[in-house]
């Protein structure tokens, strides 16, 4: 009896520094891997992950709105334009800004912050914006809430066009320093998942799943059913707002139209073909839908130097794939379940 | 157990896709060099050379994006089958960019490092060249684009970044050349899409030389693209009095048949005027014989006499079964030869070399005009064809140098 009891405390310590422990080996696992890529992989390979980690951020970060909470969000442009325009601002060198932005406010054009914090103040600016929109647009449910979100996008869209002492309108900014890189790529999509988790994981997750659930139900056993909705309409557009900043950092450029609905589709495809509700099935949706039509490519350029011209095969691949995952597993590669890795406790 | 089972398949999975990154690329990038392995035995000496072609083939800019990538092909062709350059074969390497920023970067980043190409041509929109150019600036690697006609990008991008076309700046002033001194017109309105940076920077350089010439602009007006109703801006032109003696619409091909269309069928009868936007075949397919007295400024004429211009079409229809279908085709096929030109001057594929041999390109023969690159500039001076468009025909008028 005695001795039961001791081995029970002793797995309890343990289990605190087993978990802290587990934590360090996969930084020390997803850094070591990383290094290696950095060291063998050419620029090519090198963009194609950066995209990658991109993507993890936005799918698993959509999963939070769109999976846990159950609201079908689409405003995922909106939010990484936002996140994009505001960290490349603050980002680009004085004196190009002073060249190219000639009707910006006199504090903005004087300064120039390095990445990271761009990036954070990029994301903050999402987030403030999802709580200005969330307040009103979350009273919407299901396809209004999808329809309001989407207005969302338009409205961000038309503003970036039209605004044009800040954001050039349609010209967009360019020679945007190219800091992104897997490093930054992976390091956020490895605190996306983490904070992702936790959430979820939390008294506030099991709020989440539960108004997903049923949000009448909910309420009536006192879950606050806006303020739990808000909290991941909002966590979610920060790391929409980072994705941005990450995207414009990448690509150099960014324009109104590089936030097009294309870009949320793409996002919800990963999610939905990666199964709704399960991080890891974001993870890999992510993975696997940017490998993919970069693949196909490979096999267009291929087919088209042998004189079989094929392009647009890999958007038919990749729509077809997706019809597919939906008559044929509806809920996902995943379904809702989440791939444990080994050494993690169930919490 | 099946958790287990799950996260080793899971692992294995991942280990793969590292592993094996490079692995689904080299197996289609082989298969290329083993169906051309005949022709690289006739070929006289050494390796083919590397040119990439950079096209949005797909989405958006495929309707003068695909023509393009076709001329582009077709030089290539005629090079081979002439001897290559320097007795080494051209080997074009076409990828989609999907007209999508994200693809078109991917695409340039593997141009470079995968197939090492040793120098690059492609893409009509600025948008795409801005995010592609600098990635060949910072790789050392010469990028001409085919008709991307930002007038700045040389200078935003760097000294390995050419224009094969001229800049907005000398089509607008050729259009309003031509309407305030051939057509006699000293009012104009103008209707400007806000979503392209084509767009507004035509408008902004018509303006400005209008205003030159001593002409009025009697209204500016707005749109977005991808609008389909314009009663509105209709009717503000309809409110003026006096009516402005020509409507210069800067638009992308897609709204340029019906803003055509629903402005003469509000009865406003004036010359439409506009740039390259409108050389496309949707004025006379959506507006039909109200396609009437319409002029706009572009790269070249399909039917213009001269005999480099129609053994081009007749190469084109020859290869292609069809009449080249705009002039971005004519582009793509000048953009090859701007290029096979430099590196045979140059007498090498180095990359630094072959960006030296484009700098100094002088009065190279082109279906599109001669092209010249200024001491220091790498935009060229080059003529600007005025085209007619009336009762749904398009005509050669004439070719101005701004």
């Amino acid at each position: 009896m005695s001795r039961a009891m001791e081995g029970v405390r002793r797995v309890n310590i343990n289990g605190a520094t087993r978990n802290l422990l587990v934590g360090c080996a996969y930084v020390a696992l997803l850094a070591t891997l990383l290094w290696l890529a950095q060291s063998t992989l050419n620029n090519y390979y090198l963009r194609i992950l950066a995209v990658i980690g991109i993507n993890i951020i936005l799918t698993v970060s959509l999963n939070l709105t769109n999976g846990f909470a159950g609201d079908f969000s689409l405003g995922i442009a909106a939010f990484m334009s936002i996140g994009a325009y505001t960290a490349a601002l603050l980002s680009l060198p004085v004196a190009m800004k002073t060249a190219s932005f000639p009707g910006l406010p006199a504090w903005l054009q004087t300064t120039s912050i390095p990445f990271l914090p761009a990036t954070i103040v990029g994301g903050a600016m999402a987030a403030a914006a999802a709580v200005v929109v969330g307040v009103p647009v979350l009273r919407l449910r299901g396809h209004y809430l999808a329809v309001a979100t989407l207005g969302l996008m338009v409205i961000v869209r038309v503003i970036a066009n039209n605004w044009q002492d800040v954001t050039r309108g349609a010209r967009g900014i360019n020679g945007i320093p190219p800091l992104s890189n897997i490093w930054w790529a992976f390091g956020w999509a490895a605190l996306t998942i983490y904070v992702v988790w936790m959430v979820v994981h939390s008294p506030y997750g099991r709020a989440m799943i539960a108004i997903r659930e049923d949000w009448l139900a909910a309420q009536a056993r006192g879950v606050n059913v806006l303020r739990t909705r808000l909290l991941a309409f909002v966590l979610s557009a920060f790391f929409a707002g980072v994705a941005g900043s990450l995207y414009a950092h990448l690509i150099t450029a960014i324009t109104p139209s590089s936030f097009s609905f294309v870009i949320t589709f793409n996002i919800v495809v990963m999610l939905v073909v990666g199964g709704m509700g399960s991080i890891t099935g974001s993870v890999i949706g992510a993975v696997l839908l940017t490998l993919l039509p970069e693949g196909l490519r490979q096999v267009e350029t291929a087919l088209a130097a042998g004189g079989t011209p094929l392009y647009g095969l890999s958007q038919i691949v990749i729509a077809l794939l997706a019809a597919l995952v939906m008559i044929f597993r509806r809920q996902g590669l995943l379904g809702g379940r989440e791939i444990r890795l080994p050494g993690m406790t169930e919490r | 157990m099946r958790r287990t089972w799950a996260f080793l398949s899971l692992l294995l999975a991942v280990s793969l896709v590292l592993a094996g990154c490079p692995a689904p690329v080299m197996t289609p990038a082989a298969a290329p060099a083993a169906t051309e392995a005949p022709a690289q035995e006739t070929a006289p000496a050494g390796e083919p050379i590397k040119i990439g072609a950079l096209y949005g083939v797909t989405g958006g800019m495929s309707s003068i994006d695909g023509p393009g990538l076709n001329g582009f092909k077709l030089a290539a062709k005629q090079i081979n089958e002439a001897g290559g350059i320097n007795g080494r074969m051209v080997e074009v390497i076409a990828i989609d960019g999907k007209s999508d920023q994200t693809a078109t970067t991917s695409a340039t980043t593997e141009l470079i490092e995968v197939h090492k190409v040793v120098a690059i041509g492609g893409l009509n929109d600025s948008t795409f060249a801005l995010a592609a150019g600098p990635i060949a600036q910072a790789a050392g690697i010469p990028f001409v684009t085919a008709g991307a006609t930002l007038p700045t990008l040389p200078e935003q991008i760097g000294d390995y970044f050419f224009m094969a076309p001229f800049g907005d700046d000398a089509q607008a002033y050729a259009i309003a050349d031509y309407a305030f001194n051939e057509l006699g017109a000293r009012s104009a309105y103008m209707l400007v899409d806000q979503a392209y940076d084509f767009t507004t920077a035509l408008a902004r350089f018509f303006k400005e030389r209008w205003e030159a010439n001593g002409g009025t602009i009697v209204l500016e007006d707005t749109y977005n693209s991808g609008d389909t109703d314009f009663s509105a801006q209709i009717a503000r032109v309809k409110a003026l009095d006096p009516q402005p003696d020509v409507l210069f619409i800067s638009a992308i091909p897609n709204e340029a048949g019906i803003t055509t269309k629903q402005f003469r069928e509000a009865g406003l009868t004036q010359p439409i005027i506009s740039g390259d936007g409108f050389d496309t075949p949707l004025i006379a397919e959506v507006a039909g014989e109200l396609a009437d007295d319409v002029y706009y400024s572009t790269h070249a004429s399909l039917d213009n006499e001269a005999e480099i211009v129609q053994s081009f079409v007749a190469a084109y229809e020859a290869e292609y079964g069809r009449r080249p279908e705009n002039a971005f085709a004519a582009l793509g096929y000048d953009t090859m030869n701007l290029i096979a030109d430099a590196i045979r001057r140059a007498g090498s594929t180095e990359p630094a070399a072959i960006r030296d041999a484009l700098a100094a390109t002088q009065g190279f023969q082109g279906v599109t005009g001669v092209i010249s690159y200024p001491e220091g500039q790498r935009k060229p001076i080059k003529s600007v064809t005025i085209i007619r468009v009336q009762d749904g025909v398009y005509s050669f008028v004439t070719e101005i140098q701004p």
